[in-house]
């Protein structure tokens, strides 16, 4: 028996998994996301996301920078809540203040 | 314990400090300060968690703490970075099941 | 909040020659690296470089990494390892962390060598502890002394193939093949050469069907590959590896540029999507510049390279001890010439005219080479 194909190591997302999702309709990184869960771990897609473009790529038979680079937002990696809360005492005294 | 004690271009390994962590209750030695993850493979254990959906093992994959699969619990701490987490003498190490003994047992 | 006229996030060879070149022409500078050692790629390297006297030419990748970091020290580059930049807002401020200390940063400019990351394949059996990345191989062997298996498949014939494939060697391990999918090696020459007088095999043509194995990686299940890439399945081949590592290309990292309003743009040769830049080094963000693999994935003398021309454009940039405008100039004229210099060659050339479509089209996303 096959093991399974793991496209997204973080939240186990499997080709097959991805495969169904574009069956449903997806055709981009973050309707894959959404549906499946792959890009959305630890690693923020760092990892699979190439790996799903080029999968969305031979699906859709369209070049592969059409799905890149998918949404990128703050933070960049994962940062705890407590180190945003500490951003204002961080900054200490302004040089302009 | 394999370290390549003696390799053509690096040289002589240079003298280090052993420190003795447990592994699953199992006491054994690394080098002071270097990845937890060096430590295991040089004792050859290879399997350092078992993923939340579908059981599966997990070891060393990224090597620079980019990937999350080597992540293992540290002294009651789950989610380490074995890989960029420096060994410390009496470390506490336990294989991680899941997101973690306390979510895993739904002690919350 | 602590103000400098020069950020440097990332400190391999591109952030560090960077960081050095500000600083020698009075910037205020500060370089910021996320791991505890800086030198980036560097220090994993124990091959010595060739190329000119200026890229250290016979000198360990390693050993250059310590020159840097002394010239850097020397200069009073403020230096905070162990610090992840997670944030780039649009007045200025950089957002990090180092453990559990929050910090807040302003910058006049902004120079990104935030490098490049590993690629990876997908195959049944690919999560399998034993399944690891090229770099994760480096960095065990050659910095920790320790072999992360026994008997290892390697897949990809490029210069990172080819030089992980030898320092494995060098380590004692066992090299069952030197997978790859192509029909020819995509390394340099000179590593090919290396890796086959040290009597590894390299089989063509051929790919990773899938790993096999309990808890841990025990054989590996490759397969030739047809002409348009498919799988042949009665070509089937079962090597008892109990490693395989993944040399399948970089790509360039490119989260705090696309968030700083960098445009990206798309070029397989330069490694996917990078960010829009001038032969200057400038991007779409008159505050930002990149440098080293970010900016395409190349080599760490150009990267050295193109991190000193950053520098130097930022201090251009930033107005500041105007005397020395024309040593400036000089300089990065110089630099510009030993970066024609460093692009000869088949693969260089490539990489050189890939730079250049970058310039002439301009910041367009839908651009390819």
């Amino acid at each position: 028996m096959s093991r399974r194909e793991i496209v997204c190591r973080c939240e186990e997302v499997t080709k097959e998994e991805i495969l169904w999702a574009l069956r449903a309709g997806d055709a981009s990184l973050e309707a894959v996301k959404k549906r499946t869960r792959a890009g959305m771990g630890y690693c923020q897609g760092r990892t699979c996301k190439r790996l799903i473009a080029k999968i969305l790529s031979e699906y859709y038979n369209l070049p592969v920078d059409r799905f890149l680079p998918g949404s990128i937002r703050y933070p960049v990696g994962p940062v705890t809540l407590q180190i945003i809360a500490d951003l204002d005492a961080s900054g200490g005294k302004d040089d302009e203040d | 314990m394999a370290y390549i004690k003696n390799h053509p271009i690096l040289g002589t390994m240079e003298k280090k400090r052993y420190v003795t962590v447990t592994v699953d209750g199992r006491n054994i030695q690394g080098i002071e300060g270097e990845p937890i993850a060096a430590a295991l493979l040089a004792n050859g254990i290879r399997v350092f968690r078992y993923t939340q959906k579908f059981k599966e093992p997990r070891g060393l994959f990224c090597g620079i703490g980019q990937c999350t699969d080597c992540l293992m619990e540290v002294d009651g701490v789950p989610n380490v970075k074995t890989c960029v987490t420096p060994l410390k003498e009496g470390m506490i190490i336990k294989t991680q099941r899941g997101f973690g003994e306390e979510l895993t047992n739904g002690k919350l | 909040m602590e103000n400098y006229d020069v950020i440097v996030v990332g400190g391999g060879p591109a952030g560090l020659g960077a960081a050095i070149e500000a600083a020698k022409f009075g910037a205020k500078t500060l370089l910021l690296d996320e791991n505890m050692k800086p030198g980036g790629q560097l220090f994993k390297q124990i091959h010595k470089f060739f190329g000119s006297k200026e890229h250290y030419a016979g000198i360990r990748g390693y050993k250059i990494g310590e020159k840097l970091l002394q010239e850097a020290a020397d200069l009073h580059v403020t230096l905070k390892l162990n610090t992840r930049v997670w944030g780039i807002f649009p007045d200025g401020v950089v957002t990090a962390y180092c453990e559990k200390q929050s910090m807040k940063f302003r910058a006049e400019m902004l120079i990104l060598a935030t490098g490049a990351s590993e690629n990876v394949l997908s195959f049944p059996g690919c999560s399998l502890p034993g399944v690891i990345t090229a770099g994760a191989a480096q960095t065990m062997v050659n910095l920790y002394r320790v072999l992360p298996g026994r008997r290892f498949v390697v897949v990809g014939s490029g210069n990172v193939g080819l030089i992980v494939t030898y320092q494995l060697k060098q380590a004692g391990a066992d090299i069952l093949a030197v997978v790859e999918a192509l029909p020819q090696v995509t390394g340099y020459g000179v590593h090919a050469a290396k890796v086959k007088r040290a009597g590894v095999k390299i089989l063509l043509g051929h790919t990773v069907k899938e790993a096999r194995g309990k808890k841990e990686l025990e054989q590996v299940v490759l397969c030739k590959l047809g002409k348009n890439m498919e799988l042949l399945k009665e070509s089937e081949l079962i090597l008892e590896a109990d490693t395989v590592c993944l040399a399948v290309g970089l790509s360039p990292r490119v989260e705090l540029a696309a968030l700083s309003g960098c445009r990206l743009v798309y070029s397989p040769v330069l490694g996917g999507m990078l960010p829009w830049h001038d032969e200057n080094m400038c991007t779409t963000n008159p505050r930002i510049l990149v440098a080293g693999d970010l900016a395409g994935v190349e080599e760490a003398s150009t990267a050295l390279e193109e991190g000193r021309l950053a520098g130097l454009a930022a201090v251009r940039k930033l107005g500041i001890n105007l005397k020395f405008a024309a040593e400036l100039e000089r300089e990065m004229g110089q630099i510009k010439a030993r970066l024609n210099k460093l692009r000869q060659g088949p693969y260089g050339a490539k990489r050189q005219l890939a730079k250049k479509e970058l310039l002439s089209k301009g910041p367009v996303k839908e651009f390819c080479l």
